[in-house]
């Protein structure tokens, strides 16, 4: 089975601090299911520092859905957006903090950006 | 009523009836019950012992509260006055209606009450395509309650029916027996709550609905500037679009319970990056509030990767959300779509104007990285060709927009001859708009972020943009800007509107102004009323095309905004005046946009077909005559006041305009002789 769930939450620890989840505060939890298996990451997020944890706690917003799903999500073959409005992803508590967090999930494109310049996005200290 | 269809709305909840209240809605005909872009009643039907209901009469009272007055019996000349129905029906989750039967008579009345109940579940984009279902219908009597059901896969919307008085209920409605005693009544109350599946946690349902909604729609009015004015149409003119804006905020379930302007009813109940903040400009100086829940709320929602099929990129804001089924099964990209070229620049035009009004510098520090994301879009993934122009060009083929700008319609953008040009391209408005967003952005890089060096950057890059810009899109010939450039850099030399957002955005020459400011005004854009989107003579000008020579008055507002920016304060009256002489015709409420006729020809604008009414942009357009003609503008922690209205419309006062100045009162006198300029002119 592969795996890209843990490298994606493995990246995003190894991230650290994200700038545009600067506005956003509090833990989102998700919990996958597969079969009868089920796991949880826990990804809390302040002033843009964020850091992952395993497993089921407190949180101002759950996800769930589908592991499966959940691994085209984070390699950009399907969108969290759609999920939700289909119902394939169930949201509750902090609706905002769940909006800002399916930032983080790559596009569907290819493409890499067209053009190389410094660009004006710096990271927030 | 126009055309007997009766609206009324709160948020992205709507109900369009006839006159009696009932819908009986066909595929493709826009009345029901609507939440979430999905139609959640399609029927509703009210007899009474197997009749019809005739209308006596309808009150609007309130945006989301209307009354309808019935009698039985459909026919004109007769009438049974014995009975009489009054229908109070208000929207809030889904609807509320309070249903009251009075017997007038001395004897008692037995009577057969049938509300008939069922919906096609059609999403918005179904209902205005006209297009066929995929998924499976059911509905079940349970508990009292009737339920319709749709299932698509996971996907499912529910609408649930219920009453308070007991009725016999089955899959097709809800049938009460009652008997009234004379000059006795009945009453229930029916209440149609739309769900939306997943979604359900964000339509929180809350609690003693009318009440709030009648304090909150009051704390609106009041915390707004009160205008006093010699005109009387422009006093009804104000409350109507202050009462129209408080019915089209909408609180996506995205935003924390805060709300911004909905782009307009029926078809636009959601949030359009373009029309909510060419809205939250319009209104800043009356409800500031709006420019920062549309800064944050289309913040939250920033590109942040590369996706063709939403034509979304890093940095880009977004174009427009939807939340229906055809949005759910990637039928059509809305979720969010980006395919927008201006909301981007404009996001970071109205962060500065909103800091300049309110003074929050907070909201500037908080917004510091969605700001930089936006500004470096404009030259990152908009400057498709290498140009150092911001160019357009959808990479969703089969679903995006092809016209990224606010002229969206397929003709917008031509040459002279009618020629339409190839992609991508690069409408001029677009560089206005750049080259104010990168000035206004050095301003607060110095100013809140205290990065001197991107300040020094981006005016550098204003400044080239600004040369080449005036060099490039300069039509030599008849002293106006062009249209756009295509992709070989030709110039698209059509005469249109758009020169007025040039001026507002401060990108044209001061030697050039006074020429565009000629065209503005002159018999080929100009009809009387106001400015054309694209002017008499050219190929495919046509007083009532969508783009190419109605009348909209948001655009005319801006364009008054860029007159009065180069000096042009009696030009800037005129087209005021006329707008709002239009809005007269209207009943104070402007459409989107209405024929380009002369108005010597017509005498009354005509309005546009299929417009959206109320629209936020037109609803906003009365808000910006009235800064533009009182000459508001502020001045560090001072708003100064430079008026210049017409003589028609006497003395004007703005009262307790709220900013960083804490509230200030605006006056002034009409003088200016739109007559004798006109005439001047000819």
């Amino acid at each position: 089975m592969s795996d890209a769930t843990a490298e994606f939450f493995a990246a995003l620890a190894e991230r650290g601090h994200v700038p545009f989840l600067y506005r956003a505060n509090g833990t989102v939890c998700i919990e996958l299911s597969h079969g009868r298996r089920a796991e949880a990451w826990r990804v809390t997020v302040s002033k843009g520092d964020v850091s992952v944890a395993r497993g089921r706690g407190p949180a101002d917003c759950v996800v769930r859905g589908q592991r499966a799903l959940f691994e085209r999500l984070v390699t950009g073959q399907a969108n969290a957006v759609v999920a939700l409005l289909r119902g394939d992803l169930t949201l509750e508590g902090d609706y905002n903090l769940g909006v800002l967090f399916q930032r983080l999930f790559p596009g569907s494109s290819r493409r890499r950006r067209p053009r190389g310049t410094a660009g004006y996005a710096r990271r927030r200290t | 009523m126009s055309d007997g269809i009766v609206k009324i709305l709160d948020g992205n909840t709507f109900v369009v009836s006839d006159e009696s209240g009932d819908i009986e809605a066909s595929l493709d005909d826009p009345t029901g019950l609507f939440s979430f872009d999905t139609r959640f009643l399609s029927t509703w039907v009210l007899t009474v012992n197997g009749e019809r209901l005739n209308p006596l009469s309808v009150d609007d009272l309130q945006y989301f509260e209307t009354r309808f007055f019935l009698v039985p019996g459909t026919g004109t000349v007769y009438i049974d006055a014995k009975l009489s129905v009054i229908r109070r029906r208000e929207v809030g989750v889904g609807f509320h209606e309070e249903l009251t039967i009075l017997n007038h008579s001395e004897k008692p009345v037995r009577l057969t009450v049938r509300v008939d109940a069922g919906s096609d579940f059609a999403d918005l984009f179904e209902v205005k395509d006209a297009l066929q279902k995929k998924g499976k219908y059911s509905s079940e009597v349970r508990n009292g309650q009737l339920r319709l059901r749709y299932d698509r896969a996971e996907f499912r919307r529910e609408t649930v029916v219920s009453s308070s008085a007991r009725a016999r209920v089955d899959t097709g409605g809800l049938t009460f027996t009652c008997r009234i005693e004379p000059h006795g009544e009945w009453t229930t109350d029916l209440d149609v709550v739309p769900t939306v599946g997943a979604l359900a946690g964000a339509t929180q349902l809350r609690a003693g609905r009318r009440q709030s909604m009648q304090r909150n729609l009051e704390r609106w009015l009041t915390a707004a500037p009160r205008v006093e004015c010699e005109w009387e149409p422009l006093k009804q003119i104000y409350n109507r679009s202050l009462v129209d804006l408080a019915a089209l905020r909408f609180s996506p379930p995205i935003a924390g319970g805060r709300s911004l302007p909905a782009a307009g009813l029926p078809w636009f109940m959601t949030m359009f990056g373009r029309d909510s903040i060419f809205t939250s400009l319009q209104a800043l100086p009356f409800t500031p509030e709006l420019a920062a829940t549309t800064l944050l709320a289309l913040g939250d929602w920033q590109g942040t990767r590369l996706d063709d099929f939403r034509d979304e990129d890093p940095g880009r804001i977004l174009h427009e959300m939807r939340y229906g089924e055809m949005t759910a099964f990637e039928e059509r990209p809305h979720s969010p779509y980006y395919g927008c070229a201006d909301a981007t620049p404009l996001y970071v035009v109205l962060l500065d104007e909103y800091e300049r009004w309110t003074g929050d510098r907070k909201l500037v520090r908080d917004l510091e990285y969605e700001a930089r994301a936006a500004l470096n879009w404009i030259d990152e993934y908009a400057d498709l060709q290498g140009t150092g122009y911001v160019w357009y060009r959808r990479r969703n083929e089969k679903t995006g927009l092809e016209n990224q700008c606010w002229k969206d319609s397929w003709d917008s953008i031509s040459f002279r001859d009618g020629r339409l040009p190839g992609f991508p391209r690069a409408t001029c408005e677009l560089q206005g708009y750049a080259y104010d967003a990168k000035v206004r952005g050095a301003r607060l890089a110095r100013l809140v972020w205290k990065d001197p060096d991107l300040a020094d950057r981006l005016e550098r890059e204003a400044a080239d943009l600004k040369r080449r810009f005036n060099r490039d899109y300069w039509v030599e010939d008849d002293e106006y800007f062009a249209l756009a450039l295509d992709p070989d850099g030709n110039q698209v030399d059509a005469l249109a509107s758009n020169n007025g957002h040039l001026l507002w955005s401060g990108i044209v020459d001061k030697s050039k102004a006074k020429a565009v400011a000629r065209h503005l005004l002159g018999r080929r854009l100009f009809s009387g009323w106001g400015v054309r989107t694209l002017a008499e003579g050219e190929a495919r000008y046509n007083p009532i095309g969508y783009h190419v020579g109605t009348v909209w008055p948001f655009d005319n507002s801006f364009v008054a905004w860029g007159l009065r920016r180069y000096g042009f304060k009696e030009e800037a009256a005129e087209i005021a005046e006329g707008i709002l002489e239009a809005a007269v015709f209207f009943d104070g409420r402007l459409p989107e946009a209405f024929g380009g006729y002369e108005r010597s020809q017509t005498k009354y604008p005509v309005q546009y077909p299929t417009a959206c009414s109320p629209q936020a942009w037109s609803t906003g357009a009365p808000l910006l005559f009235l800064r533009t003609m009182l000459g508001l503008e502020p001045h560090g922690d001072h708003l100064t006041v430079d008026p210049a209205l017409a003589r028609g419309i006497g003395h004007l006062e703005l009262l307790d305009i709220p900013g960083r100045w804490g509230r200030v009162d605006a006056f002034g006198r009409g003088r200016v002789d739109v007559e004798r300029m006109r005439r001047a002119r000819r």
